[in-house]
């Protein structure tokens, strides 16, 4: 709990600069991009000739203290586009909305340091920020581009295995990160099982993750926070993109509905593999010994529409909807397995005042799976499925140019089906069933302060409490945020965050790779709020006008940390939260980025040394098994993560790509020894039984990567378009994706009977693909 | 019951990818493991007592090629092993007995037979020759009854029948069975063979089969009624064997019921089963 003194010294810091700035005025309004009318966020707008300046908040809204009476030129910039400088004389607070253009050719824009002042300046540590014009000129596996694996280029986010989005932040597990599309809980960010992620880049508008240093305004998971905006619309001209690619279309199409008042977007886009698949099916199907090809697809859907009402309020609707669908029909059986998010945001955008501005969300969000399988004469049904429906509340007061206060709170509806079972034969005779249906309600309510306390130091306190009530119990957790900014010289900023954090869900997965049948559980008497406590400290260092130095040590504390006792049942048990073990964890590392965002060669190098351990495992059944004793390393615990990302625009109508990976391999539990079992009379011997022992014991090889990409641009009298040609893994190394073992058998005559005794065991290694070459058609008008 | 979907997908991916040349063969060095002892005794009513001691091998290391090599190379002798219950210790005897109705072979072995007791414990103390020892105690839990066997063709033209198997869940407690589908005789691999507790049903239990039985075949349902320690050791063996490589299976040691000084591993457990035998006819 905090303590007396601590409350009335964070009173103090929000009050201490009311007494400031009572003669100026305020400029407010918002900054946007000139051709589509979308906001931008974190635009700067600066007066340099008085020291001043802000960044439009993620709702692209600016509020600016300036003394009453001069005349002064504000500056507008943002990265990317042409700065832009307005002159004013301002005797009264005034509004004033801008919009930037992009110039003719992105090379031409001026470079500027400014483009780094605002990551010198700012409070904000450990936030990776990556827009979709770079991914897009960055190099993809079949043409797909794709913001959440591009973003694992950066530091201090190693990727799960070869070909998944897990992502695994500074130590935490794939469940530790909360991922937001228009602030809508995502719960499961995969399609094909995590080869590709759920957001089509070219619906996105940005996408910001955060390591640490937390602001208040987010909670609920204890390692990362993605969130991912979706483009308003064009408000100007109707316009469209889209792309071909080896398996998948997409198609976005944008405009006003009311011009520069409303607009809409709608994108989509399907795989087709399977409509290739269906035919070589139907082609064979007479055929005896053919065996059919399983069916599979993903689609996705986002939506957004949005309305200005007068210049104080602005309405955003947005919605997701996607679905893999995987199909496998034989003689006998008929397997049918489907999975998907749906997300709704209803936004509401209010400018109180100049100083005062509120975004009131409704969100709903739901995941589900279902697996049915038909058997002659029997069925099988299962799924599980969470849903939120979500109201929050978020206040913006500019209260002066050294006080920012954030406030607000959210309240959400949790609904958890956890393995709804239906099993049984078409006539009746056999019929099992299980499954359990839970909810709970999850609180917060935050308050935040980035405070200019003068020209070297600025600090961003707050307080974020929460709670979580489930079936009678009530869990609170007090989340104290705090990250400050030394300026050391004009080049060289210091940085230090503490974070803690709170979560209240956890994720049923007990196996290394992300699957969709995973499920949410909640919090319960038994089972308590995981939390976690991240201290770290930075030093940003600007090289020259255009290269963005960064360096990040961290330290993390975690606590009841969710893992399962030795041979636990996850599947269809109704005391599920029995066959948990409740552990600790502590994470450290360091972080070092190189980045160039202008000129004709852009790119970064990060680099990332982490550890992450944990262990102290309780198990929640008295009687149940944990047999690893002390603390050890979950597979993901990556010691080594290089990574290389260029992009070099070779001509106004040619751009190369490259990007670079070493990370030393993954964790894997293998089984040292083995044995040979007899069992009853009946069950015939099992030749090889592997006997594990420590948990993850065992490092796969490093992996290494390299691809390559061309862009050819295209000027059509129409539009724009691209032919994309890619290499992927172009050294042509096989990673690993996994290993198994296989058992051989030689055949012994005895007597009459021949009898297959095993001969030795082989480990195979398994890679998910070698060098790839992918050509995809982009277009847009 | 277990779930399929993650082994039909791992199938599926090596299938798919050894076919695009993403397969290898690679060397895994891991540090020696220590040894451990594995035991296995499954005391059955009115059968002798036997026993089996073996002992782990190094993953990779090869198999001898002579069977009496392979014997020679896992078995351990030279144990002191005791069997006692309601006060009466049995002796089993360092010898190798090939059991000729099961075709087991077992290292310790007492031509006394095993008494028909429900109520109370055994309990095993083995001493190994250097001293080491290991324990166990269970009991034999009486057997669960088929209450039926049916046999149904999907209709009058169908040529190929289902057998469903029906038996009463023992209320009050907690229970564990196993059951196996045989086709034609007990030494051959079983058709189906899995274990299940009763928290999913409540009164009655019918195991089914696929119409996949012609008229004359010989099917053969047995029930076993497990005790806990022999339930979690087989659920713990099924699991670290899918698991083995399996990138979407989750591996598991051994969950054994014997302690002692000596590192060991196994299953000290009473059997009992209910076994029937039915022709299909039409």
């Amino acid at each position: 709990m905090m303590s007396k003194s601590s409350l009335i010294a964070l009173i103090t810091l929000f009050c201490s600069g009311w007494v400031l700035g009572q003669e100026n005025v305020t400029l407010s309004g918002s900054v946007k991009d000139g051709e589509s009318g979308e906001t931008l966020i974190g635009a700067t707008v600066a007066v340099t000739a008085l020291g001043l300046g802000t960044t439009t908040n993620e709702y692209g809204f600016y509020s600016l203290s300036i003394p009453a009476g001069d005349s002064i030129t504000v500056e507008f910039s943002y990265v990317g586009f042409q700065t832009q400088n307005r002159k004013l004389l301002l005797k009264a607070s005034q509004t004033l909305d801008v919009e930037l253009g992009t110039g003719v050719d992105l090379a031409e824009v001026v470079v500027k340091a400014n483009s780094y002042e605002e990551q010198l300046n700012t409070t904000e540590m450990s936030v990776e920020a990556i827009s979709t014009k770079e991914v897009k000129l960055l190099p993809v596996a079949f043409g797909e581009s794709d913001i959440l694996k591009t973003i694992q280029l950066k530091p201090g986010i190693p990727s799960g295995s070869e070909g998944t989005t897990g992502l695994f932040v500074r130590g935490g597990s794939a469940d530790q990160n909360l991922i937001v599309l228009d602030e809508a809980i995502v719960y499961n960010p995969n399609h094909l099982f995590g080869f590709f992620s759920t957001f089509n880049t070219d619906a996105v508008k940005d996408l910001k993750l955060y390591k640490g240093g937390f602001p208040a305004q987010y909670g609920g998971r204890l390692s990362s926070v993605i969130d991912v905006k979706l483009k308003e619309g064009n408000n100007k001209k109707l316009s469209g993109s889209g792309g071909l690619g080896l398996i998948s279309s997409r198609l976005t199409l944008e405009g006003p509905i009311e011009k520069e008042k409303s607009s809409f977007i709608v994108s989509g886009r399907r795989t087709y593999v399977d409509l290739f698949t269906r035919q070589v099916n139907n082609l064979n199907e007479d055929k005896e010994d053919y065996s059919p090809i399983p069916n599979y697809y993903f689609y996705d859907l986002n939506t957004k529409i949005n309305f200005q009402f007068g210049e104080k309020d602005r309405l955003y609707l947005s919605g997701y909807f996607g679905r893999d669908v995987f199909g496998f029909d034989g003689d006998f059986f008929d397997f049918n397995f489907d999975w998907g998010n749906a997300t709704g945001t209803a936004r509401w955008n209010h400018v109180f005042n100049p100083k005062l501005f509120a975004n009131t969300t409704f969100t709903y969000s739901d995941y589900q799976y279902d697996i049915e399988n038909k058997v002659t004469g029997f069925s099988f049904r299962v799924g599980s499925n969470i849903q939120d429906a979500n109201l929050k509340s978020d206040f913006y007061y500019a209260l002066n140019n050294q006080h920012t206060l954030r406030f607000g709170g959210n309240a959400t509806y949790h609904q958890f089906t956890v393995g709804r079972l239906k099993a049984g034969s078409d006539d009746g005779e056999i019929n099992f069933s299980a499954g359990q249906d839970y909810d709970g309600v999850e609180v917060g309510v935050y308050v935040s302060d980035d405070w200019e306390v003068n020209d070297d130091i600025k600090i961003n306190a707050g307080l974020r409490i929460s709670g979580f009530s489930n079936d009678g119990t009530f869990y609170t957790g007090v989340e104290p945020r705090f990250a400050s900014r030394f300026v050391l010289s004009d080049r060289t900023s210091l940085k230090a965050s503490y974070a803690r954090m709170y979560q209240y869900l956890h994720l049923v997965a007990n196996a290394g790779a992300a699957l969709p049948t995973d499920v949410w559980y909640p919090t319960t008497a038994k089972i308590k709020p995981q939390t976690s406590d991240q201290v770290a400290l930075g030093l940003s260092y600007l090289l020259g006008t255009n290269y963005f130095l960064n360096f990040e040590t961290y330290y993390k504390f975690l606590d009841n940390q969710i893992d399962f006792v030795d041979g636990a049942e996850l599947f269809a048990n109704d005391n599920l939260e029995e066959e948990f073990a409740i552990g600790k964890g502590r994470g450290y590392g360091f972080e070092a980025s190189i980045e160039k965002k202008e000129g004709r060669l852009t790119g970064w190098i990060g680099y990332t040394l982490a550890f992450i351990e944990k262990g102290d495992y309780q198990t929640v059944d008295p009687f149940g098994n944990f047999t690893q004793k002390g603390y050890f390393s979950p597979i993901y615990d990556r010691r080594h993560d290089l990574s290389l990302v260029a992009i070099y625009e070779l001509s106004p109508k040619l751009t190369l790509s490259g990007t670079f990976v070493y990370g030393s391999g993954d964790l894997r539990w293998l089984a040292p020894s083995r044995f040979t079992l007899q069992d009853v009379y009946g069950a015939g011997f099992e030749a090889v039984v592997p006997d594990y022992r420590d948990r993850n014991n065992y490092r796969l090889p490093p992996y290494i990567r390299l691809d390559l990409g061309l862009i050819i641009h295209f000027t059509p009298k129409w539009g724009e378009s691209d032919l994309s040609i890619n290499v992927i893994n172009a050294t042509d190394r096989r990673n690993t994706f996994f290993i198994y073992f296989e058992p051989e058998f030689s055949e012994v005559t005895n007597g009459d009977n021949v009898i297959s005794v095993p001969e030795r065991i082989s480990a195979r290694q398994v890679s998910l693909f070698p060098i790839l070459p992918s050509i995809s058609w982009n277009f847009k008008f | 019951m277990k779930i399929s979907a993650r082994y039909t997908l791992f199938f599926a991916l090596i299938f798919a990818l050894s076919s695009c040349n993403l397969e290898q063969e690679i060397d895994i060095e891991f540090p020696e493991a220590d040894q451990r002892y594995v035991v296995e005794c499954y005391l059955e009513a009115n059968r002798p007592f036997n026993l089996l001691i073996t002992q782990t091998a190094g993953y990779f290391d090869p198999f001898p090629s002579s069977d009496s090599e392979y014997l020679e190379s896992i078995l351990v002798d030279s144990a002191q092993v005791f069997i006692r219950h309601q006060g009466v210790e049995y002796q089993l005897n360092n010898e190798l007995y090939l059991d000729f109705t099961t075709r087991q072979l077992f290292n310790y072995h007492s031509n006394e037979l095993v008494p028909e007791s429900f109520d109370d414990d055994f309990e095993l103390n083995i001493t190994l020759a250097n001293g080491q020892t290991i324990q166990g105690i269970t009991r034999i839990l009486p057997a669960v009854p088929l209450d039926s066997v049916k046999v149904e063709f999907q209709s009058d033209a169908d040529t190929l029948a289902r057998v469903l198997a029906y038996f009463s869940d023992i209320p009050n407690q907690e229970n564990y069975y196993r059951r196996m589908l045989h086709i034609g005789t007990l030494d051959s691999l079983p058709e189906q063979d899995f274990t299940v507790d009763d928290r999913l049903v409540e009164e009655s239990y019918v195991f089914g089969s696929a119409y996949d039985f012609a008229v004359g075949d010989t099917v053969i349902n047995t029930i076993f009624h497990l005790t806990k320690d022999h339930y979690e050791f087989i659920q713990s063996v099924d699991n670290a064997t899918n698991a083995n490589g399996n990138p979407f299976g989750q591996p598991s040691p051994l969950i054994s019921n014997l302690s002692g000084t000596a590192p060991a591993t196994g299953i000290f457990t009473g059997v009992s089963y209910s076994r029937e035998q039915t022709i299909i006819e039409r």
